[in-house]
């Protein structure tokens, strides 16, 4: 670089105070916590070994009979989840129009949707909670608490859904003289039955693994079994009770991805679908992000 | 004017036969409404579920109902509420953290072009297949057999879900990237890790940074819950007083705790719209 | 020194890109590759620095046989040769200073790139590379933020920054308007004039080739069937690199005057 070059000012580097700052607060979050903590970090070194214990006590005495058991238990959870799902999803769906902003006044939408909001802050585990003393240790509880939990999610999912529709075949219903129920049939529900049908499937993948969880709380399942596994020492069960889950919430997922892109899709062969914008359609076809169960 | 009827003068063709519905959808139909009728029945691979039942059993008088009209909100001032909840706080922020951390290399090294060869991309899929196959509380209920009660299960368990969280996420984010910088980054001669920083991460750090936001308002709604298997935080004391039964104070730290929940998750939103 | 002896390249679906290429090019030349789509411009030149492997034959770089390099060999030689692409290869969301340093990567310990924290030195050798494109003063500047030209200035500053004995361009121009061609086409002259850095350019405009090259190489469906200066490639012999009669697209003037 030694032939002459015209010299020109070199500019100042800016100073990156935001992302220093941010650093910072993380930072002395995390070392707050550190000292804070309750816990003996020698702990912390043994954990790998202790679940290692576990896992073998689990694995040693697995029979065909604790599968049976665990499969069984598996279908009590998806029974529940599947059906909170439905019930949420009647609900949601009359919700969903009436929170939708091309169908209902601002200020009722905006109502609407703080509702869903504030539905959506509580787990459903602390719904369950109160279920439970009045319905019992029975999958009713669990079924209800999923119900309530999923109407939030899904009555804001319908609205969005409903919001983005194309304004093209409602005009061309009233134009037909279509009343408010035919335009309804007609223009609103074909365009936007795919994507609600593939959010629901989404929830209800979702849901599974809330069912799961809710039943180590006591109203059935696998989870249930798992507890109980632990709890009593039957390993075997409880070893049982956790490859089925692993493995059954791997094929539940392939499989209602699998649909969903069906659905969202129509026929092999049939190319996209119209009424889907390309950058939405790749958001539906993502799956849930983690094993979120709350 | 003439006879404008629509049979008239219309070149006759073939008429296609009306085509039958779809077998995708008509299968679909079916399976849901069996679904539904299975699962409803009363009968043992069904949940028993009568909404008259269910109705009428909410109308009796019961305590937990009953109790949220006297809601009470003591528990705001004592100390081991108090502690229990900054415990909730603790955890929440360690276990995203350490998540946090973690996640990015996992996720870097679950692309193809991320990954520094073939065996590492597919036991670095294959782990992270496992971890998001568990919901958090059973990390929980996993950990506290292992390691015994306390904070460290709920932390390990936060930790895990994090990585679950964040993971697949990001690794989403990074099937979109855009492969030209990587390029000229081989052909400058970079080491694979180098390529990584100055070619991948910086394109990925804004979203990457909006997912752990909300990794981290996950972690504090679950962190509660822990405590109800034994794990730490507020889930212990909401526990506690239900066992009593005392569901006045638990109402009172429900709401506590779903207003704290909604409004980080309101700040959360506000800060993740600035940040993509 | 570059040579190809010989060298075949042949692709997964049995296309071949390069057929038997006998090729010598000596330091400090700065020569022009012309031909169609698919002639196999992009093949020789990302087989000089190993981007793609020779599928026969022989590569000689500097005294290295290319065919034969380790790894950690490949990435050596890479970073004497520094390259420049059709679409920038910038990393948008960072700043122009951050994607010239990509140039220093190689000599920088690996520990300090990953925090980001690069000697004096470095950051003095790209500042200067800058300069030398004229465009320093945009250095903490987004790169999404600077137009076209731009951004291929900042492509060559990156290249520069290597301090390279060789310098490829795929096609850096097709991306830009004639003015801004002109400017990157000189650039890259006035870095082969004043520093000896043997210079190699895919261009698909058949007037700049014979304004800036000094040689100009024609290839034809992988074969070698040009090979002289820029005052002998006429109409004539472009027609025949091309294997068709010239359009207005093959002259950024006049594609530029939309004839």
């Amino acid at each position: 670089m030694t032939a002459p070059v015209v010299l020109q000012d070199r500019p100042q580097r800016p100073a990156r105070t935001l992302l220093i700052g941010s650093l910072v607060v993380i930072a002395a979050l995390v070392v707050w916590s550190v000292l804070g903590l309750n816990i003996k970090w020698s702990r912390l070194l043994d954990a790998p070994a202790d679940l290692y214990r576990i896992f073998k006590l689990m694995f040693r005495d697995t029979s065909a009979n604790d599968f049976n058991k665990a499969l069984r238990a598996l279908w009590d959870s998806i029974a529940i989840a599947w059906l909170g799902t439905i019930i949420a999803s009647c609900f949601a769906v009359p919700f969903g129009f009436l929170a939708a902003e091309n169908l209902v006044p601002r200020w009722f939408s905006f109502g609407m949707r703080q509702i869903f909001n504030l539905l959506r802050s509580v787990p459903e585990l602390i719904i369950v909670l109160a279920l439970i003393p009045v319905l019992g240790f029975t999958k009713s509880a669990g079924v209800l608490a999923i119900a309530i939990g999923s109407i939030g999610t899904l009555s804001k999912l319908c609205s969005e859904v409903i919001e983005g529709i194309d304004r093209g075949p409602i005009e061309a219903a009233d134009s037909c003289g279509a009343n408010g129920l035919q335009r309804l049939r007609w223009a609103v529900t074909p365009q936007s039955a795919p994507e609600i049908a593939s959010f629901v499937l989404y929830r209800f993948e979702i849901n599974i693994r809330v069912s799961a969880v809710l039943g180590v709380l006591g109203v059935g399942g696998i989870g249930g079994m798992l507890r109980d596994g632990i709890r009593f020492k039957e390993w075997g069960q409880a070893g049982a009770a956790l490859v089925v889950i692993v493995v059954g919430t791997i094929l539940v997922d392939l499989l209602s991805g699998a649909v969903r892109r069906r659905i969202l899709s129509g026929p092999r062969g049939s190319g996209q679908s119209p009424d889907i914008a390309p950058a939405h359609m790749a958001k539906l076809l993502a799956g849930p992000a983690g094993g979120s169960a709350l | 004017m003439s006879d404008a009827s629509l049979s008239s003068a219309v070149v006759r063709q073939g008429r296609p036969r009306r085509p039958p519905p779809s077998a995708f959808g008509i299968g679909v139909g079916v399976v849901v409404i069996v679904l539904t009728i299975l699962t409803t029945w009363n009968w043992k691979y069904g949940t028993g579920f009568s909404p008259a039942e269910v109705l009428r059993k909410l109308r009796n008088r019961n305590p937990v109902v009953s109790a949220i009209a006297h809601t009470e909100f003591s528990q705001v001032f004592s100390p081991r509420s108090r502690n229990a909840f900054v415990e909730t706080l603790r955890l929440a922020v360690l276990g995203s953290v350490s998540g946090i951390v973690v996640a990015l290399p996992l996720a870097l090294w679950s692309t193809r072009f991320g990954a520094p060869n073939r065996l590492v991309l597919i036991v670095v899929r294959a782990v992270c297949n496992v971890i998001r196959a568990f919901p958090d509380i059973l990390w929980a209920v996993l950990f506290v057999a292992a390691v015994g009660i306390g904070a460290l299960p709920g932390l390990l368990a936060l930790f895990l879900f994090s990585i679950a969280v964040v993971t697949k996420l990001t690794a989403d984010t990074l099937d979109g990237i855009d492969m030209g910088p990587i390029e000229a980054a081989h052909a400058s001669g970079a080491r694979h890790s180098q390529m990584l920083r100055t070619a991948v991460v910086p394109q990925i750090l804004p979203a990457y940074a909006s997912y752990s936001l909300y990794a981290f308002e996950l972690n504090l709604r679950a962190s509660v819950v822990l405590g109800l298997v034994g794990a730490g935080g507020i889930g212990q004391r909401i526990e506690f007083f239900r066992n009593q039964p005392a569901w006045e104070k638990v109402w009172g730290l429900v709401v506590m705790f779903v207003i704290v929940v909604f409004i980080v998750d309101r700040l959360s939103t506000l800060l993740r719209r600035r940040l993509v | 020194m570059i040579r190809f002896s010989g060298a075949s390249v042949t692709y997964g679906g049995g296309v071949h890109a390069l057929k038997d290429l006998d090729l010598e090019i000596a330091d400090g030349e700065f020569v022009v590759i012309v031909g169609l789509s698919g002639a196999g411009k992009s093949t020789l030149i990302r087989a000089v620095n190993g981007l793609v492997p020779l599928t026969s034959g022989s590569l000689d770089v500097n005294g290295h046989e290319v065919t034969a390099l380790s790894r950690r060999g490949v990435r050596d030689l890479r970073a004497d040769i520094g390259m420049i692409f059709q679409g920038f290869n910038l990393v948008n969301r960072t700043s122009v200073i951050n994607n010239v340093l990509m140039g220093r990567l190689h000599r920088v310990p690996t520990w300090r790139t990953l925090i980001g924290l690069y000697p004096k030195d470095d950051v003095e050798i790209a500042m200067r590379a800058l300069e030398r494109v004229e465009i320093v003063e945009k250095a903490y500047v987004r790169a999404a933020n600077l137009s076209g030209g731009q951004r291929q200035r900042v492509g060559i500053a990156r290249a520069l920054a290597q301090e390279p004995k060789i310098i490829l361009a795929d096609e850096p121009v097709a991306s830009l308007d004639p003015p801004t061609s002109h400017v990157v086409m000189r650039y890259l002259q006035q870095i082969n004039r004043e520093l000896g850095i043997t210079t190699i350019v895919n261009l698909h405009f058949l007037d700049l080739a014979t304004a800036y090259a000094d040689r100009i190489i024609g290839l034809r469906s992988g074969e070698l069937v040009f090979d002289g200066s820029g005052a002998e490639a006429d109409a004539t012999v472009f027609e025949n690199i091309y294997g068709r009669s010239l359009t207005a697209d093959d002259t950024m003037a006049k594609e530029a005057a939309g004839l």
